[in-house]
């Protein structure tokens, strides 16, 4: 974790031996006497090995041709070498130029800075340039598209991730729910049994109730036949009781002709009594007679009045016998007719009841099948929990695979943002130029303001910082979009501690370069988050501070 | 003499019993004229209360008074054989019938002087006697007359 990966050594820092100067010259002076050596010697070898009378010009010649061969190399090779000796110096001062551009190119190539790697090679011949320049470039593409890709992968294996965790989720939700189902349907099997049986019971009851219905039926056909009876009979004793009292009124006016007969003689004999009294002693008999008559007459009124009396009681217990026979025979209206109404009704109960006893037993065979279904289902979602099972467990390895792909993601996303590019999603790029930004401003509480202002405007980074060479803290900033309260106290306990023991200043402060610390768990709010720093350098090019900054893995892929 | 005497005094003492309203009061026999059933009476216009209107009796017009209101009764309930009982009113030389209404012509008794006990005012209404367990007012027909 404290450890920046950095690519493999490519050119070695050894310094190239260059021959010292003169050399040349002096290698050319030994070389002409060197020929001219040799010229001689071959002309003494061959006076001495040639024999006696063989002709001397072959020896004529090779002596010619090696003082040729002298004089040539003493006028033209000689003062090029004296002049390749002059020019030397120049060559290799230029070679040496040219060999630290190359060499400081590649150390920041093999150092990952594919943008200073490219300054570094402006320097070298066009065609050495044009061909460090395209690598670099071809290099800077394809970090580039690891580091999108990486990125990619990442949030691509996150969602995967993730709907591998919600699929999971609602496996396990949709398992539970078959075991509910499995338990309901075990229950709707064990009441559709307990339906079946009830509804033979009612089938039994339902063809008793038939068997009653009818034997109901015959006897209220019969009570209906009998108020029938009844009701004729009151008929009867209505009419009669009626001819009674038609009978009754007539004896009423012959009472009222007696009393009215009683009522003529009583007056008729009182006015004897006065043609008595008036008749003085004459008529003291007659006034017997009178009287007797007036009795008669008063008698005749009070058996008149006691037949009337006996005719009001006959009266009444005619009229009452034919309100009563008319009660009774409106009850016997209204008995029939309910009779009627219960012959009718149970009639229709006996049908109800047949339908009932027929519907109850297609309702016991049905909930058998239904028993029968029932227990398919339970085995079949038996078998489809099981397999939301196995599918949860799958899912679940998913998740994790995908999980591990994040992870792998997220380490080739490292990988890539080792290499410094000119682009805006290379944090190296980023925090560099962040450091131009701070450089120049010339007191602290403006490069604090300027990092405020970074920070704030940089959704992904959670924390920026200035880091003094002696540990201590000189800009603290918090991205408040991403860090609450708590989390900015726990934070702001950096100020409290040195920082030199930490792995990234360890690793910034080893070559002064910048430098990128793998992916690790945030002290704040536990997400994981890179660290990448760099160092701010004086205007005469010294190491001031190290800027830092946090950020957070998962705004950043999101970007 | 005295059995004359006697026989003056029991038809003096002779009445018939009526009733008027809650009433019943007794006329003197020898002044009944007739007892008839409720004669039609056609009402007089501007007569006073008692006077119910004239009848027709034996071909003769015939005043017809209504006792009950004679002699204070309040008016019972309809009576089922009203009757019209005709007397004689006024001095023997110059009397005159008339007719009253009555709810009912009852019977002949005999009310004996000694048991009348004379009205105050000694108009219209003689007195009052018992008979037959009942009070009776006895009437004065000659008062009327006058």
């Amino acid at each position: 974790m404290d450890a920046e990966p950095t690519l493999p050594a490519v050119i070695s820092a050894e310094p190239v031996v260059v021959a010292p100067s003169g050399r040349y010259t002096e290698n050319a002076l030994l070389g002409w006497i060197l020929v001219v050596g040799l010229t001689l010697v071959g002309y003494l070898l061959l006076a001495l090995g040639s024999p006696v009378g063989a002709p001397g010009w072959p020896r004529h010649l090779f002596l010619a041709i090696g003082l040729a061969g002298v004089v040539c190399y003493g006028l033209w090779v000689f003062p090029y070498f004296r002049d390749l000796e002059k020019r030397l110096p120049e060559g290799r001062d230029r070679w040496s130029k040219l060999e630290g551009e190359l060499i400081s190119a590649f150390e920041q190539l093999g150092a990952g800075d594919l943008v200073r790697s490219i300054d570094h090679t402006q320097g070298l011949p066009e065609r050495l340039a044009q061909i460090s320049e395209a690598a670099s470039e071809s290099l800077s593409q394809l970090a580039q598209q690891i580091q999108d890709s990486s990125i990619e992968v990442a949030s691509a294996a996150d969602a995967v991730n993730e709907i591998a965790s919600e699929l999971a989720s609602g496996s396990s939700q949709q398992a539970a729910s078959v075991v509910e189902i499995t338990a309901a349907m075990e229950e709707l099997a064990r009441t559709a049994s307990q339906i079946a049986e009830n509804a033979g019971r009612q089938a039994e009851l339902a063809a008793r109730a038939e068997a009653s219905g009818e034997a109901g039926s015959a006897a209220v056909f019969e009570a209906v036949s009998g108020v029938e009876e009844v009701q004729k009979r009151i008929s009867a004793i209505a009419s009669r009781a009626d001819a009674l009292g038609t009978r009754s009124k007539e004896i009423y006016r012959v009472l009222d002709l007696i009393t009215e007969i009683a009522q003529e003689t009583h007056i008729l004999s009182l006015n004897a009594a006065i043609e008595a009294a008036a008749a003085g002693a004459d008529g003291r008999r007659f006034s017997v007679v009178a009287e007797e008559v007036r009795h008669l007459a008063q008698r005749s009124q009070e058996s008149v009045e006691s037949v009337r009396n006996l005719l009001d009681e006959f009266s009444s217990s005619i009229r009452a016998t034919i309100v009563a026979t008319e009660e009774g025979s409106k009850e016997a209206s209204r008995v029939l007719e309910r009779s009627r109404a219960a012959a009718a009704a149970i009639e229709e109960l006996r049908g109800a009841s047949g339908d009932t006893s027929r519907v109850a037993r297609q309702i016991s065979l049905a909930t058998q099948q239904q028993n029968a279904a029932s227990d398919e289902v339970v085995m079949t979602l038996r078998e489809v929990s099981l397999v939301v099972q196995r599918m949860t467990g799958g899912l679940k390895n998913l998740s994790s695979t995908a999980d591990r792909l994040n992870q792998l993601g997220l380490e080739i996303q490292l990988l890539a943002q080792s290499f410094h590019l000119n682009s805006p999603r290379s944090l190296k790029h980023l925090v560099e130029d962040w450091a131009r930004r701070i450089e120049p401003l010339p007191t602290l509480p403006e490069k604090e303001r300027q990092l405020d202002e970074l920070v704030h405007n940089a959704p992904f980074v959670e924390l920026g910082y200035l880091m003094a060479l002696d540990g201590g803290t000189l800009a603290l900033s918090f991205n408040q979009n991403l860090l609450d309260e708590r989390q900015q106290s726990l934070a702001a306990k950096v100020r409290e501690t040195d920082v030199r023991s930490r792995p990234w200043f360890k690793a910034v402060s080893r070559h002064w370069r910048t430098t990128l610390i793998p992916p690790y768990e945030s002290m704040q709010n536990s997400e994981a988050c890179f660290t990448v720093c760099t160092p701010l350098r004086n205007g005469d090019g010294s190491i001031a501070a190290v800027l830092g900054i946090d950020i957070n893995v998962t705004g950043w892929t999101r970007i | 003499m005295e059995q004359k005497a006697e026989r003056k005094t029991r038809r003096e003492g002779t009445h018939l019993l009526v009733r008027a309203g809650e009433y019943s009061c007794a006329l003197p026999l020898a002044a009944v004229r007739r007892v008839v059933r409720a004669l039609t009476v056609h009402p007089l216009p501007g007569a006073a209360g008692e006077l119910e209107g004239l009848a027709e009796f034996g071909g003769e017009p015939l005043p017809v008074l209504n006792l009950a209101r004679l002699v204070n009764a309040s008016p019972g309930a309809n009576p089922s054989y009203p009757v019209t009982v005709v007397v004689w009113v006024g001095p023997v030389e110059g009397r005159e019938m008339i007719g009253f209404t009555a709810d009912a012509a009852l019977e002949v008794v005999h009310v004996p002087p000694e048991s009348i006990v004379a009205a105050s005012d000694g108009g219209f209404l003689q007195g009052e006697a018992p008979v037959g367990g009942e009070v009776v007012r006895i009437l004065n027909l000659d008062a009327l007359g006058r």
